[in-house]
């Protein structure tokens, strides 16, 4: 099954680690591109189950453009 | 205002402070004194390390700090918390008993307050703990911290007690304006990662000027500190004054400092430094995190850094801390740094005020004890202490009992409450700037304040001005004979 994000549910992820135990894989790090959560699939349920999630954190086609700028950038990106 | 002053400690104090000059000299100096412990069994990053911490951090008197050495996943790496979690740890460091009351560590460190005279010591890059190892090619934080969700619905993996040096990006060799603060960090990626701070913050004022003048922005994340390094890093001192300078001041001994490779000072036995750049106006997603008051805040754009090089001693250790609802680490880490400096300011004006106790979440509710010199006085020195650089933003509810009411014990401020509060004496002032934060704001960053004059009534005010106060036996006497009838607790005679 592909692996999507459990908080926005892109399917642009990318694995960043891999935890290893006796020489074997024991979990995974994951990143969201769009939404940059980062999660490890041996997190409990509420973490990363988008069934199990609380409501309010989904971002499910959230539009990351217009959310607040704690610092608004002086230029736009060189 | 900073005076060059020298504190004069007692022989404990300096035996300390000569002894622990890093984090791994004070988890051992904490371990002498039953104050550290390594967790037995293996665990997993979460839930494992987030419950261990909070368990750790519920004994607000004695809770020990933990260190985890059997991460599964991670093997070889290692993980302290709780290392600022109790008052017992921070009497420890002052030189003091770990029963000290709360009351004697906010006066102790009345007394160490105000000079920033800098102990300082240079140490040769070569020569530093901290540059044992350097990576600055194929940069992994995943692989080089044994990163862990601190809440469950935090937006990733966080580095929250990490001291973060920048200097100025106007003036990059003023030493004063170097900041050293404590800015929560969200691992983005291998060698990115994002830094929170507001424009009110030092290092929000850094960000704006070098987006704004197209400069350079470098910073040194410093990983597993000198005790006294995030006391002071989050202790609102002026924009001029040095952290390093306040640190070592308070311990009364030379911290050693060497210099990153990108020319910001930092300390020489520190575990691990993270060096990295602002990527000028570039933004990305972050949060939410479990915040100091509570609640989590929302999801932001932040800035973003690129990592340049990372430097670590040998086996380092990643010192992390568990925030959220309180009672916390934060709590203790910095409730009493964020008391004296308010303290300090009223002090000069008021010397009436006899003690205050910005304890809970930040200072967002203080308590001020003062010795009413004129009817309505304690509502003055609550105005004041308004006006106050901390109070601007975060005391939001004041409460103001007599000087002869311990500000630290909650049992003799509900008696003030209970027998000095008149419901129609209490003062709110609407639409104040307020931490963007609290979640009690009208909107994020606006909101009212409370104050509570909980102080004895004078004349010329009538009402209940003759309340014949029982004077209830206190002091050194009574403290003798409860330690006495300690001791006939445990079968002494």
């Amino acid at each position: 099954m592909k692996t999507i994000c459990p908080r926005c549910e892109s399917t642009g992820v990318t694995q960043m680690h891999a935890g290893m135990e006796n020489n074997q894989i024991l979990w995974r790090v994951w990143h969201c591109k769009d939404c940059a959560y980062t999660w490890r699939d041996s997190e409990p349920a509420e973490s990363i189950d988008p069934k199990v999630r609380p409501a309010w954190t989904k971002m499910k086609g959230v539009d990351f453009d217009s959310l607040r700028q704690v610092i608004p950038p002086a230029h736009k990106p060189t | 205002m900073a005076t060059e002053k020298v504190v004069s400690l007692s022989a404990e104090a300096k035996a300390v402070a000569a002894r622990v000059g890093s984090l791994r000299d004070f988890l051992a100096y904490l371990g002498e004194h039953d104050q550290c412990v390594s967790w037995p069994d293996p665990v997993m990053p979460e839930p494992d390390i987030r419950n261990i911490s909070v368990a750790a951090g519920n004994n607000v008197s004695t809770g020990p700090a933990v260190i985890f050495d059997k991460i599964r996943g991670y093997p070889g790496k290692r993980i302290a918390v709780n290392v600022h979690g109790s008052f017992g740890n921070l009497a420890l460091l002052l030189g003091l008993p770990k029963i000290t009351p709360v009351r004697e560590l906010f006066f102790e460190i009345i007394r160490r307050w105000g000079s920033d005279k800098p102990l300082l010591e240079r140490v040769a890059p070569e020569k530093a703990p901290v540059n044992e190892n350097r990576v600055d090619k194929n940069i992994n934080l995943y692989d080089l911290l044994p990163l862990y969700r601190i809440n469950a619905n935090d937006g990733g993996f966080y580095i929250g007690k990490a001291c973060v040096v920048s200097r100025d990006p106007l003036e990059p060799d003023n030493f004063g304006k170097q900041n050293v603060g404590i800015y929560r960090i969200q691992v983005m990626g291998p060698d990115t990662f994002t830094l929170l701070s507001i424009p009110a913050h030092d290092m929000g004022r850094q960000m704006l000027m070098a987006e704004q003048h197209g400069k350079p922005l470098k910073v040194s994340v410093m990983i597993g500190n000198h005790p006294a390094m995030p006391m002071f890093a989050a202790t609102p001192v002026g924009y001029d004054e040095s952290e390093f300078a306040y640190a070592s001041q308070m311990m009364g001994a030379p911290l050693r400092l060497t210099t990153a490779v990108n020319g910001t000072d930092i300390l020489a036995d520190t575990e691990m430094v993270i060096e990295g750049e602002l990527q000028l106006n570039q933004r990305e997603v972050e949060g939410p995190f479990g915040e100091f008051p509570g609640s989590y805040s929302g999801v932001r754009k932040v800035p973003l850094f690129r990592v340049t090089s990372v430097s670590h001693r040998n086996n380092p250790i990643f010192e992390n801390i568990y925030i959220g609802k309180g009672w916390t680490e934060h709590d203790t880490l910095i409730g009493l740094n964020t008391s004296a400096p308010i303290y300090s300011q009223l002090k000069k004006d008021f010397p009436e005020v006899a003690a205050v106790n910005a304890l809970y979440q930040h200072g967002l509710t203080g308590i001020i004890s003062v010795r009413n010199r004129f009817a309505g006085f304690a509502k003055s020195v609550a105005m004041r202490a308004l006006g106050t650089p901390h109070g601007t933003m975060y005391l939001k509810n004041l409460i103001l009992v007599d000087e002869n009411v311990d500000p630290f014990d909650l049992n003799q401020v509900m008696w003030a409450l209970s027998t000095r509060t008149r419901a129609n004496d209490i003062i709110v002032i609407p639409n104040m700037p307020m931490v963007p934060i609290d979640p009690a704001a009208e909107v994020p960053g606006k909101g009212h304040r409370l104050i509570i004059d909980a102080t004895s009534f004078m004349a010329p005010d009538n009402l209940g001005a003759d309340p014949h106060l029982v004077d209830r036996p206190m002091g050194p006497e009574i403290d003798a004979l409860m330690q006495r009838l300690n001791e006939l607790q445990k079968g002494g005679v």
